[in-house]
């Protein structure tokens, strides 16, 4: 503590400001309170198959970044706080344990983990699948509920759905107690299920949203205004507030929070841009400022490929071009070698400077091809030259790229508008 | 061992000291406590004989008559009664050891005479598992005596009936060999009953603290005592060690303890054979003290239980020259089923992976119990081991095997039950909602099964039939029908009340088997599954097929109980098809054959199963079918009215709505019941959350009936949640940019009349949008990144982005949907232009 005070506290807020912003259950804590949310919803599902000893089964559905992991550890941790050793959390992912044998396995990993038992490796399928339904007998006569948390539930849908059928044929019987949590950014996560497994599943389903404009904004205010009250001088702390607040009113930051929610309104999109601010802060000056904003929202709204033309030799700018005169002229396939013709054949006609060997323009070929800025169009194996490729941007991205690369050519540029705007 | 001087080990040359009188004729002065009685005649457990020399055991003022005991056996038994509350304490032991007395004293002389042990086996009557929760212990002290897992017990067998009959309810005395109505005391030492007159120096009343009468005193000082020779027609007692070998006793290896809900004390035991009772007999190389150890497992009630025995590994018991009469030696596993032996010191190398002598576990662990000296200390002993047990199981468990394996599934899962279960949280009373809801779970089995009373008949007709014929050939019923239409529930109800017929006798027994197809790891799997739910062993799956093949085809069977019908539940059968299959083949093929009497009952969704197999397949499974068909509204009404009688929270017609909206899409019970559930669940939650808020702002409670009931709106919203995808929601919610992209792409189908677009047309005509309405033109990467994000979500369907320009995208909704979710965005008026 001694060590934070002789710092600077700009330093001390950064850091205090970090820890908030990567730390998903502060984000979603203001939506916990009122009875309409998904966090209060979900706790009474919960809790009451807790308290009630029943089996349910509950889809969280919604785009990414809307929350949906993080609200239920949340709800996880303070039911595990209410309910102590009542719980029993065991977490797939879908991308990691979509097979059932492995799904199983991890299942009873998990579970010997948590009730430190000895796992053996070497179980085979059907002794996972009968030390489940053992576990879960056992655990229900203990009154304690396994919370299966199936993260990326769409992906547990691919094959035969042994394991959901198992896991859901195991909470019809009275003596498991069970709930089962799936995750998933997909819709139609629970239309994905089988007939008999869908018939077994519970069909509780929450949406999550991306939060609208006010929720943004009071989001915005729970994160970035320091507490006046804990380790921070307490005049600076009334300083950034007020300095904060005069940014967050102004209609300039406004903006900047249109054009990052026109395109993404989810929290993780916020929190995401809130770090690229904090991490801006001048700590010479020690607030936070507008231009913060402003580098940040640039940050965060790149365009890759613009970029990578800026940065693109002459040599590629040449040959994009030369693929898009072969596209315009409606030539449906061709590879490395039309390509070549193409390139010789303008500089036959306009005698520019830049005439480069073939094996330096295959150089810069695979260039291209390695930033994808043009792309192969079938996967078979053949040498490079006699690939079909295709041009992976538009004619306007090309447009707008070689207006903005110095080193350009203008005989290039003229070329090119010659050829598209004719 | 360093153990020669405890107590507890006697040695085996010194002679009995309990010899109690045998046979006296019965008299009417009953001192059975009311407990006794009533698990006697409730349980047959057979009665304790043999107090435990172990505990100094108080002098306890005896009379004839039922209130000797000081106390009177009913309020003895009112404290041992199955109404003691319900927490994993440690009994009580002094009380245990007045009740123990009074079991003492109903010990049988006439043990069952050593028979086939199926016979006897009463007391290992495998108690159906009740639904009410079980506390585990490590160690319980019971009749005075602590035990724990891994310790070795003599177990009683059960008295004849006749031998009931013959029960001395009364001790006598050892010196007159008489009973009568004089006091008597008890020696703490040999728990032998004395008349306070022919003791020397006789008594006039019950002295305080411990008395030893004259024969353990004289013994303990080293001397050689004879004890008086009983006189004619009455016999010494034997020891248990005699009575063990002679297969009057049995001993047992115990697993786990617990306790049931009704206070009754059991252990699963592992039960000890001697030689003479394997298939083999007893071999000359058989020492006398050798004991099998079996691979036979049952549950116990700790009534049964006499003391400790001590079962040792060959070389331990060589060690082990003086350590009492209760020694044995133990060597061999034997299997009970197949009748082989095999070294227990393979056993527990192949287990422990290296690690021999399991048993030396156990017996260090037993030592410092058995040490015990004074009763208080031993109390608290036992008590703290009580506590601590629950800390020590991670420990006890580290030597033992993985949980998840086969081997070590037997033994170590029961423990996660010891966990002392927070009461209060499910204690409080349910309101009228919360019963709904409970009752509406699919896990309940209602009390009656409505609207399948055709197919239940029509099935219990089939499988009566099948097993009253005696040569049953080509006995297949295939059962068809959507999800939730109740096959399987159907036939396990036939099951169940075709084995209640079973047990009136009113017909022949069969085996049951139930397989679900989409539980086998594999199909070939079943073939393994099948046998061992039939013999209880376990082989692959190419030798159990060979096997069962024997059985069935061949009518090769080993014992009486194969002789059976077989029922054979197979659900989900379409999981079963393999290739060439050779699987659904072989099942429907065996009972074709002559003594095969298996009867295969086959679920499955789809009605042409049979249709779809190869012809001799479908020849053999499609003669008998079963169709259930979806439940049709009223069905549905009638089958959640009687799950809701005398629960009156809902509304009849929401019900009505409820059930009239499933039988339009499946027919699915299922889904009717998680409908209204979920109504209740909704309805549960509103009138908490207005308590909740009546309470925050005037409180007071206002638990008005209207909001207690599920309504219509209820059922409604709960039909949304489950029916309505939410991607309505979702277009409304999302970026501005994305319902854009949204509108262009319906802009195009409108243009175009195709679904499908590639993203550069598509940029093109957003840009176009764009343009013409005043928005700011995004660039196309994140134009991209926006497609992308509702292809995640599945609103549209698209290639992975990497292919940029050439990116085909199509909606995966109709465009009505998007019309209707974005006519009308307050942030975009413009939008509904293209729509």
């Amino acid at each position: 503590m001694e060590e934070g005070a002789a710092q600077n506290p700009a330093e001390e807020a950064i850091i205090f400001l970090r820890s908030r912003i990567c730390n998903p259950s502060f984000l979603f804590t203001p939506f916990s309170n009122s009875p309409d949310t998904n966090y209060s919803k979900l706790k009474f599902i919960i809790s009451n198959s807790i308290t009630g000893a029943c089996n349910n089964s509950i889809l969280l559905l919604g785009p990414r970044g809307c929350g949906k992991t993080a609200v239920l550890d949340l709800v996880l941790r303070d039911l595990n706080a209410e309910y102590t050793d009542m719980i029993l959390v065991v977490r797939l992912n879908g991308l990691l344990h979509s097979d059932d044998i492995s799904a199983l396995k991890e299942i009873a990993r998990q579970l010997c983990l948590e009730n430190q038992l000895l796992f053996s490796k070497m179980a085979s399928f059907d002794d996972n699948s009968q030390f489940m339904t053992d576990m879960l007998r056992e655990c229900g006569l203990a009154h304690k509920t396994i919370i299966f948390v199936l993260d990326e539930f769409d992906l547990f849908t691919q094959g035969k759905q042994r394991l959901l059928y198992s896991l859901l044929d195991a909470m019809q019987s009275l003596t498991s107690q069970a709930v089962v949590i799936g995750v998933s950014c997909r819709l139609d996560a629970d239309q994905l299920l089988e007939k008999r497994v869908r018939s077994r599943f519970s069909h509780r389903k929450l949406l999550f949203v991306p939060p609208s404009t006010e929720d943004l904004q009071r989001l915005l205010e729970h994160t970035l205004y320091l507490p006046t009250d804990s380790t921070f001088p307490h005049d600076y702390a009334i300083e950034f507030n007020a300095k904060l607040h005069k940014i967050l009113n102004d209609q300039r930051f406004k903006e900047i929070l249109h054009s990052l929610s026109d395109v993404d309104t989810s929290v993780c999109h916020l929190s995401k841009f809130l770090f690229q601010v904090i991490c801006s802060i001048d700590l010479k000056y020690g607030f936070l400022s507008l231009d913060n904003f402003k580098t940040a929202s640039l940050g965060i709204q790149r365009q890759p490929k613009l970029e990578s033309l800026l940065g693109a030799s002459i040599l590629e700018l040449y040959l994009l071009v030369c693929m898009n005169r072969l596209e315009l002229r409606e030539q449906s396939s061709y590879n490395f070698n039309t390509l070549m013709k193409e390139y010789k054949s303008i500089h036959d006609s306009y005698q520019t400077s830049d005439n480069y060997a073939q094996n330096v323009c295959l150089l810069a070929f695979e260039h291209l091809l390695e930033r994808e800025l043009i792309g192969f169009t079938d996967s078979r194996a053949q040498s490079i030259e006699y690939r079909p490729v295709k041009l992976l941007i538009s004619p306007y991205e090309l447009h707008q790229g070689l207006k903005v690369n110095r080193s350009c050519p203008p005989i290039l540029r003229k070329l090119f508008d010659h050829e598209s705007f004719q | 061992m360093a153990a020669a001087s405890t107590p507890k080990k006697l040695k085996p040359s010194s002679p009995n000291p309990k010899p109690y009188s045998p046979s006296i004729p019965p008299t009417p002065a009953l001192r059975r406590s009311t407990r006794l009685t009533s698990s006697v005649d409730d349980l047959q457990t057979p009665q304790k004989p043999a107090p435990d020399p172990i505990q100094p055991i108080r002098g306890i003022e005896r009379t004839p008559d039922s209130t000797k005991n000081g106390k009177t056996p009913a309020q003895g038994s009112k404290n041992s009664a199955a109404d003691r509350p319900f927490s994993p304490v440690s009994p009580d032991i002094a009380e245990k050891r007045k009740r123990k007395r009074n079991e003492a004293k109903l010990r049988s002389p006439n043990w069952s005479s050593p028979g086939s042990k199926s016979a006897n086996l009463v007391h290992k009557n495998k108690k159906k598992r009740e639904s009410k929760k079980r506390v585990y212990y490590k160690k319980v002290v019971f009749d005075g005596g602590g035990f724990e897992a891994g310790d070795d017990v003599y177990v009683k067998r059960r008295e004849d009936a006749s031998s009931d009959e013959e029960d001395p309810e009364v001790e006598e005395c050892w010196i007159c060999f008489k009973s009568g109505k004089a006091l008597m005391i008890e020696c703490d030492d040999c728990l032998g009953g004395f008349h306070l007159k022919c003791v020397r120096p006789s008594l006039k009343e019950v002295p305080e603290g411990d008395w030893v009468c004259e024969f353990c005193d004289a013994r303990r000082k080293g001397k050689r005592v004879e004890l008086r020779a009983p006189p004619n027609g009455k016999k010494r007692r034997r020891t248990l060690r005699d009575k063990l070998l002679s297969s009057d006793l049995w001993a047992a290896h115990i697993e786990s303890l617990w306790k049931d809900p009704d206070g009754i004390y059991w252990f699963k035991g592992r039960w000890y054979l001697i030689p003479e009772e394997t298939s083999v007999g007893r071999q000359p190389h058989n020492l006398r003290r050798e004991l099998y150890r079996t691979n036979d497992f049952d549950d116990i009630e700790m009534e049964s239980v006499l003391r400790h025995c001590y079962v040792m590994n060959p070389k331990e018991f060589s060690k082990a020259n003086n350590e009492g009469d209760d020694v044995f030696l133990c060597e061999y596993e034997y299997d009970v089923h197949r009748h082989s032996f095999k070294r227990l010191a393979d056993i527990d190398n192949e287990e422990h992976g290296g690690e021999d002598g399991s048993d030396e576990d156990w017996d260090s662990t037993q030592d410092p119990d058995s040490d015990s000296e004074g009763d208080i200390e031993y109390e608290e002993e036992s008590r703290t081991g009580l506590l601590t047990g629950q800390s020590a199981i991670g420990k006890s468990l580290c030597h033992k095997l993985a949980a998840n394996s086969r081997k070590g599934r037997v033994f170590g899962l029961q423990r996660i039950g010891t966990k002392k279960i927070p009461e209060h949280v499910r204690c409080h009373k349910k309101t009228e909602l919360e019963k709904a809801k409970t009752t509406l779970l699919l896990a309940i089995l209602p009390k009656s099964l409505p609207c399948r009373n055709r197919e239940m008949e029509e099935i219990a007709a089939f499988v009566k039939g099948a097993i009253s014929d005696d040569r049953c050939l080509g006995r297949c019923l295939y059962i068809h029908g959507v999800p939730g239409t109740g096959k399987t529930m159907s036939v396990l109800a036939v099951m169940r009340y075709l084995r209640s017929e079973v047990d009136a006798g009113s017909i022949r027994p069969f085996s049951f088997v139930e397989i679900n197809g989409l539980k086998l790891a594999s199909p070939e799997n079943i073939y393994r599954v099948v046998y061992e739910s039939l013999t209880g062993h376990r082989v692959g799956w190419k030798k159990a097929l060979h096997l069962l093949n024997e059985r069935f085809s061949d009518g090769n069977r080993v014992g009486k109980d194969e002789n059976r019908p077989c029922v054979l539940l197979i659900d989900e059968l379409d999981l079963l098809v393999t290739r060439n299959q050779s699987v659904l083949y072989n099942i429907l093929d065996w009972p074709n054959k002559p003594h095969s009497k298996l009867i295969v009952l086959g679920i499955a969704n789809t009605m042409d199963l049979p249709e779809k197999l190869l012809p001799r397949i479908s020849s053999r499974l499609g003669i008998q079918r079963l169709c259930f068909g979806p439940y049709n509204y009223q069905q549905l009404q009638e089958i959640i009215l009687t799950r809701l009688t005398g629960i009156n929270v809902f509304d009849k017609q929401a019900i009505e709505f409820a059930s009239r909206k499933v039988a339009a899409i499946s027919g699915d019970a299922r889904r009717a019941l998680e409908i209204c559930r979920r109504a209740a669940e909704l309805a549960d939650y509103r009138s908490k959350q207005s308590a909740e808020s009546t309470m925050a702002s005037s409180d007071v409670y206002d638990s008005s009936a209207e909001k207690h009931f599920v309504g219509m709106a209820d059922v409604e919203a709960a039909i949304k949640e489950m029916f309505q995808a939410p991607h309505i929601q979702v277009m409304k919610n999302c970026s501005k940019l994305g319902k854009i992209m949204l509108v262009a792409l319906v802009h195009e189908l409108y243009k175009t009349g195709m679904g499908e677009t590639t993203f550069e047309k598509l940029a093109n005509t957003v840009s176009c949008l764009c343009k013409s309405n005043g928005e700011v033109c995004p660039g196309w990467d994140t134009l991209l990144k926006v497609g992308c994000k509702l292809g995640e979500c599945r609103i549209i369907l698209c290639e992975e982005g990497s292919r940029h320009r050439m990116q085909k995208l199509q909606l995966n909704f109709p465009s009505d949907d998007v019309a209707f979710a974005l006519k009308d965005c307050p942030q975009l008026p413009w939008l509904a232009k293209y729509l």
